[in-house]
């Protein structure tokens, strides 16, 4: 099995190219948000309340 | 392996540090940070340094909510779980009143409903089988466990099949949150929320004390769980609401597969404002994704300036599968239960939502469940 050390290099090494890429291809309009900080989410992931259904 | 050894004054003990992961850690955290802040965003930046600590205070305090719970269950010991009440105590000292007075500032919420109940249950079997919660996957794989980096690949899959799941559980029906301090105001709601922790811990001493067993916490949970709270309130601060851990595995998720060419245009999910906005928008746009991204590294840090990082073997083939699958049940059941440990039991406690606790009440059973599936993956159930 590969030791787990060069699967870790790997990982992290993959996923930073993937962070700063992602970061760098799309637009980042103002402060961070989270879901919950949209009008009408009644959740952390931003589902709407049962009573706006 | 790139570590040195140092001599620890007086103890006459060698300490490793590994040059390689501390440097790899340190230089990932400051890339992060320097994009943000080329962004003009500080309080970005100051959201990857919350996490960095918490990854930093869960590692070196070894606060462990999967296994403070799986002590309660097996042996009646309560000081892990009396730890992590510190926690929701130091933090809802501050957030209650703050998400109640001051603009652009929100507590925790969730509706009350089937969905929350199953997504609880089914995240509490999974956090046993994987042995570790949101953030205790976070922790231990910036700690350098291979076998929780199958459950973080895992938990981000389910979390993605959740995401497809979750309007159809909502259809279930449910009841709008319930928020101690709509109905108190941000003192009274205040003194509710810590009203209900004593009467929690309580009872959790009363079991402990009818078992006969230990309710004391060590003091790793008592200075660790006083850690964790204050900067708890520093993610909250900077942040806007609590810390949350799991939307930034869905949102990773669904990043990935979109990249790969699935199409979430037909998701309901993907198409409430919150999540298609997180979607389009920078990974660093979205709150949890920073503490997320800073724990993991905070945990690195630390586990590397103390010892040589990740250089034990994989474990055996069978308790890879339980971390594959532990993972991917939490994943599915934080998006129906609207969070793991730390985003709907602690941030919505320290809220005051009544959703917190029925997500404790509901999450404890699928605990029990998943510690008696322990055995068939060759984990003890202790």
């Amino acid at each position: 099995m590969i030791p787990m050390r060069k699967i870790y290099i790997a990982v992290v090494a993959l996923a930073l190219v993937a962070i700063v890429g992602n970061h760098l291809t799309s637009p980042s309009s103002g402060r961070a948000v989270s879901p919950e900080d949209f009008a009408g989410a009644c959740a952390p992931c931003g589902a709407p309340c049962p009573s706006k259904k | 392996m790139f570590t040195v050894a140092m001599a620890v004054p007086g103890s006459g003990a060698a300490v490793g540090i590994d040059r390689l992961f501390l440097g790899l850690a340190l230089a990932a955290t400051a890339i992060l940070i320097a994009l943000v802040l080329l962004d003009g965003q500080p309080l970005s930046a100051a959201l990857i340094l919350g996490g960095f600590g918490l990854g930093i205070a869960f590692l070196k305090a070894e606060f462990s909510y999967t296994a403070s719970w799986r002590r309660f269950l097996t042996r009646g010991e309560a000081g892990g779980l009396l730890g992590g009440l510190i926690v929701i105590a130091v933090a809802a000292a501050v957030i209650v009143p703050t998400a109640a007075l001051k603009q652009n500032f929100g507590g925790t919420i969730a509706p009350l409903g089937p969905s929350l109940l199953i997504g609880a249950f089914v995240f509490g079997i999974g956090m046993q089988l994987a042995n570790g919660c949101g953030s205790g996957t976070l922790y231990t794989v910036g700690g350098g466990s291979g076998r929780m980096l199958i459950a973080l690949l895992f938990f981000i899959i389910g979390s993605v099949l959740g995401s497809l799941s979750l309007p159809s559980a909502l259809a279930l029906g449910g009841v709008d949150p319930v928020l101690a301090s709509d109905y108190l105001g941000p003192w009274g709601g205040l003194a509710v929320t810590l009203a209900s922790l004593a009467l929690a811990a309580g009872l959790i001493v009363a079991v402990a004390k009818r078992r006969g067993a230990n309710f004391m916490p060590s003091r790793n949970y008592v200075i660790g769980g006083i850690a964790i709270g204050l900067l708890s309130i520093a993610v909250f601060a900077a942040g806007g609401h609590p810390w949350s851990v799991t939307f930034g595995f869905t949102l990773w998720g669904a990043k990935i597969a979109s990249a790969l060419g699935f199409d979430f245009l037909q998701a309901a999910f993907w198409q409430w404002p919150g999540p298609k906005h997180a979607l389009s928008e920078s990974i660093l746009s979205d709150t949890s994704s920073l503490t997320d991204f800073g724990m993991l590294f905070g945990a690195m840090a630390a586990a590397a300036a103390s010892k040589p990082f990740a250089a034990t073997a994989w474990p055996p083939l069978k308790s890879l599968l339980a971390a594959g699958i532990g993972g991917l049940l939490m994943g599915w059941g934080a998006r129906l239960g609207f969070g793991c440990n730390i985003g709907a039991f602690v941030g919505g406690v320290a809220s005051g939502s009544l959703h917190g606790w029925v997500w404790f009440a509901a999450a404890l059973p699928g605990c029990l469940i998943g510690i008696r599936l322990r055995p068939l993956f060759g984990l003890s159930r202790e």
